[in-house]
């Protein structure tokens, strides 16, 4: 049972912000959307549930069309980032009020769990959503996810304002959640070293355009980092895919993607360092912001 | 199905819950400015209370059901199909609960104006589908351009409160006037129920053609 996405553009008054997104995500793996601000990732996350309608393509679960399916939609939970400021209407309602309508709408919803959560988190249920701070508005958003219990479930910056307890303790939920139910989450963060352990799979999205999309592990061990006098790290690279050059007087660092079969010319004196995913991540999205500055 | 008929049942039970709080408020008000309280002439009068606070409450929480609960429920995976028709169910039921009521009411108590309020329904129940085909539109508006829906907001919000402060404040006779009053509503006239299929069409068409596009901002 998966879920693929193909060919989707969505364009908002003639501006692309999809441009030909194809994807297929299988069951029982955590995936981590990460992207720049603005790259798009709330806009596909809210066109693979069905929420927001595409401009071009197709979302599918398997094999049928998730847009106004409630048997394919019943599979899928999308656990938006709240905004309730005095602007949106939900800024009066009681967050027990939202988790009811939750509760009423998720078949699969575990009322302990919700519990358990609200508990766990302190939550103050009885207070307008107006009243809750940010963290505690992601905090909603986790339990709505985690309660729903739909074999799909999206997050959108779940651990946005949370602290670092909060967020250690949203990781080990997600974990335990994974392991005793085995449910497909795609989060989306920007916090993303904390979130690299726990991401199985991880698709970047820039610009409107999925870059890479693939297992975390093997994306990160297939990036490194170069640095040494420029001619030799030049010479070291030549052929290579390069990104996000950094050059100091006559010493020059550059992150290198290998693709399989290639390696760095071990003769060359430079220093090769590994990088972590947010430092690839940045390396492949972070050029132009650098070039703009 | 289920499901959105168990949301909207009890969004219609809430929604009811305003309108018999308004009702408290007008029938006090009058108790207060009756010299000899006639607890059956009260009786007679509380159903078009209700009829009136059913307007108001009706067009208010149609316009917030369209701004705030239609994409709440598209976030929670419904179908916009299923959107559309869990709303007619709750118009529906909220309009049925209203106009059986105020039936009950005067079926129970004798008199010239539960005799009158009997022959009114058929007009009361034309007036109920205006308003609330008007609160979804109003609601749709809003969604669309939110400075217009405010000022309609506004406006209502007005004419309600002036008729509140009219009877509390006015130097009215309870009974003759009502009985004045209502004496119109007897009448169904025809431009009446070409109105309300006329804005209860729109609004289901205007409704679907903003739901189909719709994107979920929360």
């Amino acid at each position: 049972m998966s879920l693929i996405c193909e060919n989707i553009v969505k364009t908002y008054s003639g501006k692309e912000v999809l441009r030909q997104v194809s994807l297929e995500l299988q069951p029982g793996k955590i995936y981590g959307l990460i992207g720049r601000n603005g790259a798009g990732k709330t806009t596909l996350l809210s066109i693979l549930t069905a929420q927001n309608p595409a401009t071009q393509g197709t979302v599918s679960l398997d094999g049928q069309p998730v847009w106004e399916n409630r048997a394919s939609l019943k599979q899928l939970c999308f656990s938006r980032e709240l905004n309730a400021n005095a602007e949106s209407g939900l800024a009066s309602m009681k967050a027990k009020e939202y988790l009811r309508i939750a509760a009423t709408y998720y078949e699969g919803w575990d009322k302990d769990l919700e519990k358990r959560l609200i508990q766990l988190f302190a939550l103050d249920v009885k207070k307008k959503m107006g009243k809750l701070s940010k963290g505690m508005l992601s905090m909603i958003t986790i339990i709505v996810a985690l309660c729903a219990k739909a074999p799909y479930t999206f997050l959108d910056e779940p651990v946005a304002g949370l602290d670092v307890v909060a967020r250690e303790q949203f990781y080990r939920l997600l974990l335990e959640e994974y392991a005793a139910t085995g449910r497909t989450f795609l989060i989306s963060t920007h916090i993303i070293e904390e979130a690299a352990d726990v991401l199985e799979d991880v698709i970047i999205l820039h610009e409107g355009k999925i870059l890479v999309t693939g297992n975390t592990q093997a994306f990160v061990d297939s990036a490194c980092h170069v640095s040494g006098r420029a001619e030799e790290v030049d010479a070291a690279v030549a052929g290579l895919e390069t990104h996000y050059p950094e050059t100091i007087g006559r010493s020059k660092g550059v992150t290198v993607f290998l693709k399989p079969g290639q390696s760095i010319d071990g003769s060359r004196d430079v220093s090769i360092q590994p990088v972590n995913l947010q430092r690839a991540f940045v390396a492949l999205c972070g050029e132009e912001a650098r070039h703009e500055a | 199905m289920r499901r959105n008929v168990a949301f909207w049942t009890r969004f219609t039970w809430e929604t009811a819950g305003v309108c018999a709080a308004i009702t408290g408020v007008l029938a006090v008000v009058s108790i207060l400015k009756t010299d000899r309280l006639d607890f059956s002439l009260l009786a007679s009068v509380v159903p078009y209370f209700l009829c009136f606070s059913a307007v108001f409450s009706i067009m208010m929480v149609n316009t917030g059901a369209q701004t705030l609960y239609v994409p709440l429920l598209l976030a929670m995976g419904e179908t916009r199909r299923n959107v559309l028709l869990g709303f007619q169910y709750y118009r529906t039921l909220i309009i049925a609960v209203t106009v059986g009521v105020c039936a009950l009411v005067w079926l129970l108590v004798p008199g010239e104006l539960s005799r009158t309020g009997l022959r009114s329904i058929p007009t009361l129940l034309f007036g109920l589908l205006i308003t609330s085909a008007a609160g979804s539109l109003l609601g749709t508006l809003t969604v669309k351009w939110k400075w217009a829906g405010t000022v309609l907001v506004v406006l209502m919000c007005g004419v309600a409160g002036g008729f509140i402060g009219f009877v509390s404040a006015g130097d009215l006779n309870l009974a003759a006037d009502t009985v004045q009053m209502v004496s119109y509503l007897t009448v169904l006239p025809w431009w009446l129920v070409m109105a309300a299929l006329a804005l209860f069409a729109a609004d289901i068409l205007f409704q679907w053609l903003l739901l189909r596009r719709r994107e979920v901002k929360l």
